[in-house]
């Protein structure tokens, strides 16, 4: 069972900011799914091992991403850069 | 007909139509590829055949939005692997098609573009989340669909549109494009209107690629060379647990009916039980959420995607970014698989799905010592009314509990028309063994050579 301040610290850790009326809703709904989740309470069973090798490859030079073409999509730019929020 | 009529008559009945199954429609470039292909300029596989593509998938220059808010905007600079294919083999891409948000949900409602219709009942949902794909192949909007599947997100809306579209091995198509949900579940798909046309669009798109670390470095085999064999002495496998309760009577009658075909032609099918099944659902959702949750981090409004206008430090704007940008199935997800990978719950949720999981690819592989393949129904029921099961998020998960299973153990299935309750379609399921997708499509072309249930079928 998880109550409405644990809703807001997962919020917190994903990033997402919640209304009141969000805060509500995903409340009653999580817990429905999470008590649904419980039916794997009882499986036990020793993992696989690792069936996948890494996937290594030569450090090679490739053609990447024009600067323009990475910035293209950003929704702002300055000189060149990506601009974020200010830090002060 | 010439290439450039074609084209027109798919581009008049997209606009035509009310289904909404297309996002974003590429006028311009589906008519300048048509005129190449009329003057001999685009050859290959699939020279000027019209392909529509779910909007999951990135196309160079062609809004890619998932079904989002938060790519409302976004205009890949590169192509997915699959698409570089399509365009070697000369098909034309007609646009891109609505799913549900960031491939989350079984119905294509959660679309933040409005909900895609059912082609047999504008009232209901075509399935998803790749809805728009198998609703633009079953009305003649596009002759062939790409879709992708990471718990049925191409067989549900096959099932649900009366088409056939395959959920590959996992490795057999690469992934490189492909905007993730739940990377280690989900594969790019084919969509059409024939088992034949279906095949040979999985050729063109399956195969190695480097650039996705998990594709398979194996030769592919060819599918059409066997796809007319005899099916004598064919060992099916009918896995009663997929037909637990929920299944509707109409959907297992006609799966029985099929399976009786099959038989007629010279199969042999025995039921078996796989107890693990059971965890299947709640395995597939705990580790698909977890995956998303941190796929989507991502999504942040700085690089690309969805900013708020104003800022303000930088945990506030990417929360308000994220806020305003995800739709509710989306937030869900990610809280939900956040959640389940914290501290303290991480042995609870995350560990006990991979456990799961386990005992699930243990069962199949169980299965095919003994079978060639496996025969269930691919959904539960007949596609429901659009709003039927959108409030109740759990409801809609339940959906998926038929073809979960598969992506948890990382082998291909297949879903072809069987049947139909009324006017809407039902669709069978035959799930193969690892790379077996040869013999899927012989089995599924002798049942669609041999019955009346596929309507597209010559």
């Amino acid at each position: 069972m998880i109550i409405r301040t644990d809703v807001e610290h997962i919020a917190r850790l994903a990033c997402i900011e919640l209304d009141d009326e969000d805060l509500q809703e995903f409340t009653i709904q999580l817990n429905t799914i999470l008590e649904y989740f419980e039916e794997l309470e009882d499986v036990e069973a020793k993992l696989l091992q690792q069936e996948e090798d890494n996937v290594l490859r030569t450090d090679e030079i490739t053609p990447s991403l024009s600067q323009q073409e990475a910035l293209s999509n950003a929704p702002r730019v300055d000189g060149g850069y990506f601009r974020g929020p200010r830090i002060i | 007909m010439s290439q450039r009529e074609h084209i027109e008559k798919a581009l008049k009945t997209i606009e035509r139509s009310d289904l909404n199954a297309f996002i974003t429609v590429d006028y311009e470039g589906a008519r300048r590829q048509a005129v190449e292909a009329d003057a001999g300029k685009l050859d290959g596989r699939l020279a000027g055949v019209p392909i529509a593509i779910k909007d999951a998938i990135s196309t160079k220059g062609l809004r890619t939005t998932c079904a989002s808010k938060m790519l409302e905007h976004y205009v890949p600079p590169y192509d997915a692997f699959v698409i570089q294919r399509l365009r070697a083999e000369g098909a034309i891409l007609i646009g891109k098609t609505n799913m549900d948000e960031f491939s989350m949900g079984a119905s294509t409602e959660t679309s933040f573009f409005g909900p895609c219709k059912n082609p047999w009942d504008i009232n209901r949902v075509p399935g998803g989340s790749s809805g728009g794909s198998a609703a633009s192949v079953a009305a003649y909007e596009a002759d062939l669909a790409l879709g992708s599947d990471t718990g049925g997100s191409i067989r549900c809306p096959a099932s649900f549109c009366g088409v056939v579209g395959l959920k590959p091995t996992y490795g057999r198509v690469s992934r490189s494009g492909l905007i993730s949900y739940g990377n280690s579940l989900e594969q790019i798909g084919p969509i059409a209107r024939t088992v034949k046309e279906c095949a040979t669009l999985f050729e063109v798109i399956a195969g190695h690629d480097p650039a996705d670390s998990t594709s398979l470095n194996l030769p592919v085999t060819s599918c059409e060379q066997s796809i007319s064999d005899d099916i004598t002495g064919l060992k099916i496998g009918v896995p009663l647990d997929f037909f637990g309760e929920g299944v509707d009577a109409a959907v297992e009658n006609a799966t029985r009916k099929a399976i009786n075909i099959l038989v007629d032609l010279g199969a042999e099918a025995v039921e078996i039980s796989m107890p693990s099944l059971r965890y299947a659902l709640p395995a597939y959702y705990i580790q698909a959420m977890s995956e998303a949750s941190s796929n989507l981090a991502r999504y942040c409004g700085i690089i690309y995607g969805h900013r708020v206008k104003k800022d303000q430090d930088w945990h506030q704007t990417f929360s308000k970014n994220r806020a305003s940008g995800f739709g509710k199935e989306v937030k869900r997800r990610v809280l939900l698989g956040t959640y389940a990978l914290s501290a303290g719950y991480y042995d609870k949720y995350y560990l006990k799905a991979l456990k799961a999981r386990t005992l699930i690819r243990a069962d199949f592989k169980r299965a095919f010592q003994k079978h060639d393949a496996l025969i269930a129904p691919t959904m539960p029921h007949v596609a429901f009314k659009i709003g039927e099961k959108i409030e109740d998020p759990l409801s809609l998960y339940k959906e998926d509990i038929n073809t979960v299973p598969v992506n948890l153990a990382n082998i291909p299935a297949l879903s072809i028309p069987c049947g139909k309750k009324g006017k809407l379609p039902i669709g069978l399921q035959i799930i193969g063994d690892q790379l077996d997708e040869a013999r899927l499509f012989n089995i599924a072309w002798q049942f669609e050579h041999n019955t009346k249930f596929n309507k597209y079928a010559e």
